[in-house]
């Protein structure tokens, strides 16, 4: 027996539909306890639409967010695991069947970045990153969609030989730069070293941590720590309109590089859609995320 | 200070709309013009480049960045969802549309820069900030479709009109005095860098030093 055609198509769709019908709890809970600390009565009062927002789309099976975004997987491929059938084609399709079917129907997002013209195919799409993972029988999917406000502003600039304090001077200079835009309180996601594309990876993949989880290496989870007092200094707050509460989380990854050290930062927003499940060889389907 | 809630008519009188402050909140009573559409902005200032009518009246509209999906029933249109999107990118176009439609009251999410804002203290016009992630609640105001314009256009960036009740609560993100609170936290932020990686850098030696 193996991974089916069938049920990998069925749970890129069922997870694509789940993220966009709640909140994860993490992020419900961080937002809670944001609305213990904000000092600001507008960032209070903002937070405290966003938990009604969250529960009334759970409640109603509605969408949390309009922008439904353009569909992001990423795959983790356990060595030992046997598919059956083509696995991006089921993907491809999954999704392909969820635009024809969910309801309330989707709004076409997906671009071709040179005639602008819109849809819900195109070139590439679904985006789907592809990891091994070692001595493992299942494949882990990772259902992220993108949306722009959160999309629009990530950014990386490589240095060389930076220290620390240029490192997160950049990440704050990114954070100012973005402001009201992510609709904060977001989940900065920080990529430090590697390669151009590897820094970015990191980025995005730190963005989809569960809430608050901090690295496992101290150097790097002080890092975090320091950076999640500091953006909170800022006072963009909730949707920008000023607050305690800009970032949620700071998720901060690494890879040894040269000395060229790419750094990329990337946001999730306030509703952190993500979706998890691993699908295993003998047929089970744990829905993690 | 607490912020004040008012439950106002619209489209957004001049003389109500230069009453709200800054930071107050507002619930949304009567009808409205959104459009979530780069080529709808390009479109209305064509048209007012070349003279030609819109499809709907604007003048002393309250136009929102809202986007919305709509399918045809019996009997007109029914709106699905709408949510905010980001208004930044319609800044180029906001400020001569804001002073030839004078219109009192814009928003969508994420806030207008401070041409838009000039423009706004001389129309007398708010914008309001409505929650990024307010599908489900604020797709629960909507009454009715009152007027569709550009239906050759997708259907999130089309002129609609609609009516609504109690939409919102949305925040006064800038006011016709001119104030801005995206303005305020990016010039304090700004302001603050210097402190904050000050403090950056003094949490850095507590780790180093602990270790």
């Amino acid at each position: 027996m193996g991974i089916s055609f069938e049920s990998l198509k069925q749970t890129s769709a069922a997870l694509y539909d789940r993220s966009l019908r709640g909140v994860p709890a993490d992020a419900q809970r961080a937002l809670q306890s944001a609305l213990q600390t904000d000092r600001s009565d507008t960032a209070r009062h903002t937070l405290r639409i966003m938990l009604q927002s969250a529960q009334a789309a759970q409640d109603a099976q509605h969408f949390v967010c309009s922008d439904a975004g353009v569909p992001v997987y990423f795959v983790r491929v356990g060595t030992q695991a046997r598919f059956e059938g083509n696995v991006r084609e089921a993907i491809t399709q999954g999704f392909a069947d969820l635009v024809a079917s969910i309801q309330p129907p989707l709004l076409p997002h997906v671009t071709h970045p040179l005639t602008l013209a819109r849809g819900y195919a195109g070139k590439g799409m679904p985006i789907i990153t592809f990891d091994l993972v070692d001595d493992c029988d299942y494949v882990e999917l990772i259902c992220s969609p993108k949306a722009l406000g959160s999309g629009r502003w990530a950014a990386l600039q490589i240095f060389s030989f930076p220290d620390l304090a240029t490192i997160e001077k950049f990440v704050l200079e990114t954070v100012i730069t973005a402001g009201a835009q992510i609709c904060p309180p977001a989940v900065v996601g920080v990529g430090i070293g590697g390669t151009f594309d590897y820094a970015a990876k990191m980025a995005k993949e730190a963005t989809l941590r569960p809430v608050g989880q901090r690295h496992e290496e101290p150097l790097v989870a002080e890092m975090e720590q320091r950076l999640m007092s500091a953006i909170n200094m800022t006072g963009f707050g909730p949707m920008g309109t000023g607050g305690d509460s800009t970032a949620m989380a700071v998720h901060v990854d690494y890879n040894a590089g040269h000395g060229f050290t790419p750094v990329a930062v990337a946001f999730n927003c306030w509703i952190n859609r993500r979706t998890r499940a691993r699908l295993y060889n003998d047929g089970r389907i744990d829905m993690l995320e | 200070m607490t912020a004040k809630t008012h439950r106002l008519q619209f489209p957004l009188s001049e003389a109500d709309a230069r009453r709200l402050r800054a930071g107050d909140q507002v619930l949304l009573d009567g009808d409205i013009v959104i459009t979530a559409g780069l080529p709808t902005h390009e479109r209305m200032v064509q048209c007012l480049d070349s003279h030609t009518p819109l499809p709907m009246d604007l003048q002393e509209a309250s136009v929102f960045h809202l986007g919305s999906y709509s399918r045809e029933v019996a009997g007109g249109l029914e709106v699905l969802y709408i949510n905010p999107t980001t208004s930044t990118r319609f800044n180029p176009f906001m400020p001569r549309l804001i002073r030839h439609f004078n219109w009192h009251a814009v928003g969508g999410k994420g806030g207008l820069d401070q041409a838009s804002a000039q423009a706004m203290q001389e129309a007398g016009c708010v914008y309001l900030s409505f929650l990024g992630g307010g599908c489900t609640l604020l797709s629960q105001a909507v009454q009715s479709v009152l007027q569709v314009g550009w239906g050759d256009l997708l259907v999130h960036y089309r002129l609609v009109r609609l009516r609504v009740q109690g939409l919102g609560p949305a925040t006064v993100g800038i006011d016709a005095s001119g104030r801005s609170l995206y303005e305020e936290q990016v010039q304090s932020a700004r302001q603050r860098l210097g402190d904050i990686l000050d403090h950056l850098d003094r949490q850095r030696q507590l780790g180093a030093n602990s270790a």
